[in-house]
């Protein structure tokens, strides 16, 4: 599965990347993360505000920050 | 050199015990509020829609006020907005309205400063708005992208529910009544004021809330603290510093007055210099007590929370050179006149 993370590099998208690793761990997931920075990509994925994360192409959270709990929850949704 | 480093110890005690608890606390819970409960996407929605220029203008503007009280997260939005059908004048204003005259930044202003700086403020960014929209619809008329109109009519959803827009308003009160209404007297009847304002919308979010709103509310709050705080207190720091290291004989010369030139000097100042939202307003305190003019004060105001020299290379990094050095010249332009006209015309000297 693939995950990216959505933003430019500001303390709310480093923090969210910190704590996909962490629900990815807790799961045992084995999943290709990525950080997009180009607003272009935004646009065409479809997020306005960032941060966001989109697991597959699915926007999973946008606008804030995921806190570990949320994200375990969502993301073990996908792994089936 | 110990002595520089007192003063700015000095500028950073007073600030704390003078402006910790009335502003800055309600000014982060009101931040914390207007992203947890506002529903931005439903804002930008209505934005990228195509109307007539007047129209999308004027909604621009407006809804800034509201979208991005951090200015980390205003270029991704404006960028957002342009690739996704907007048109290049919409974009620009959200870029610069946002930051320059945002909600928080607004209320924080006035009550550092004064109302008369703070309705400034809004005034002239909102000018400076239409004329960079305007300009930068006209420069780059041929490059607008024509996005394929979907006709999506979607019904979108509110912007904000009723209970938590009046919890906003009374965080908003709790902010402004202390700090405008016990104008002199003892801090103390300030806090005591702020007390009791607090407790009033604490009581108020604890009923008319569910437990995970308010969640969401206190944690957005500690992050535009963790975010904001520390590099508003090492602001106020440097700008004792600076406060004691600048000669005022200096300062008169160069920043005093209303001519033309102190306020291209402060447009400059501010469209280079990077200011964390909310620290342009104590350094510009700052320097107003050391003879700075109150229209050179308001370009700096101005430029300098919606301008940097990052920003003008994120700027461009996203619009591409053309469109940020059209951009960045139009606002050293305006700043500079309207700090110009507003010092001459509209504060009596």
């Amino acid at each position: 599965m693939k995950i990216a993370i959505l933003g430019m590099g500001c303390p709310k998208c480093k923090m969210t990347e910190q704590n996909v690793r962490e629900a990815c761990k807790a799961l045992g997931l084995d999943a290709e993360i990525t950080h997009v920075a180009d607003p272009k990509e935004f646009a065409r994925i479809g997020v306005r505000i960032t941060p966001a994360v989109v697991v597959d192409g699915t926007v999973l959270f946008s606008g804030r920050v995921p806190d570990v709990e949320e994200l375990k929850e969502a993301l073990g949704k996908f792994r089936s | 050199m110990l002595d520089v480093l007192l003063g700015g110890v000095t500028a950073l005690k007073d600030y704390v015990a003078t402006h910790v608890l009335t502003c800055l606390v309600p000014a982060f819970l009101l931040a914390g509020g207007i992203v947890s409960f506002m529903n931005r996407e439903v804002i930008l929605e209505y934005l990228g829609e195509q109307r007539s220029k007047v129209v999308s203008f004027s909604l621009a503007s407006v809804a800034s006020f509201f979208v991005a009280a951090c200015s980390c997260t205003v270029i991704p939005v404006a960028s957002g907005l342009y690739f996704g059908g907007a048109s290049v004048g919409v974009a620009f204003i959200v870029l610069w309205v946002a930051p320059a005259t945002n909600i928080l930044a607004l209320t924080y202003t006035g009550s550092l400063l004064g109302v008369s700086l703070a309705i400034a403020r809004v005034v002239a960014a909102l000018l400076i708005a239409f004329v960079v929209g305007g300009v930068m619809s006209f420069v780059f008329r041929k490059e607008q992208l024509h996005p394929s109109s979907e006709g999506n009519r979607r019904p979108k959803g509110n912007i904000l529910e009723k209970k938590s827009a009046f919890l906003l308003l009374l965080v908003l009160l709790s902010l402004l009544l202390p700090n405008y209404l016990v104008r002199s007297g003892p801090y103390l009847h300030k806090v005591l004021l702020w007390a009791l304002l607090t407790l009033g919308f604490a009581v108020y979010a604890k009923y008319a809330l569910p437990p995970k709103a308010r969640q969401e509310w206190i944690r957005e709050t500690l992050w535009f603290v963790r975010l904001i705080f520390p590099l508003l207190l090492f602001g106020v720091f440097i700008v004792g510093v600076v406060g004691k290291l600048l000669p005022e004989t200096w300062i008169r010369t160069w920043l005093g007055g209303n001519g033309i030139r102190s306020s291209f000097l402060a447009t400059l100042i501010g469209a280079m210099s990077y200011f964390a939202t909310l620290t342009e307003a104590p350094f510009v305190s700052t320097l107003m007590k050391l003879g700075m003019g109150k229209g050179p004060a308001l370009a700096l105001l101005l430029t300098g929370p919606g301008l940097s020299l990052p920003n003008w290379l994120a700027i461009a990094r996203v619009f591409g050179g053309k469109k940020a050095l059209v951009y960045v010249l139009t606002i050293i332009l305006l700043g500079t006149l309207v700090g110009w006209f507003f010092g001459n015309f509209v504060f009596t000297p």
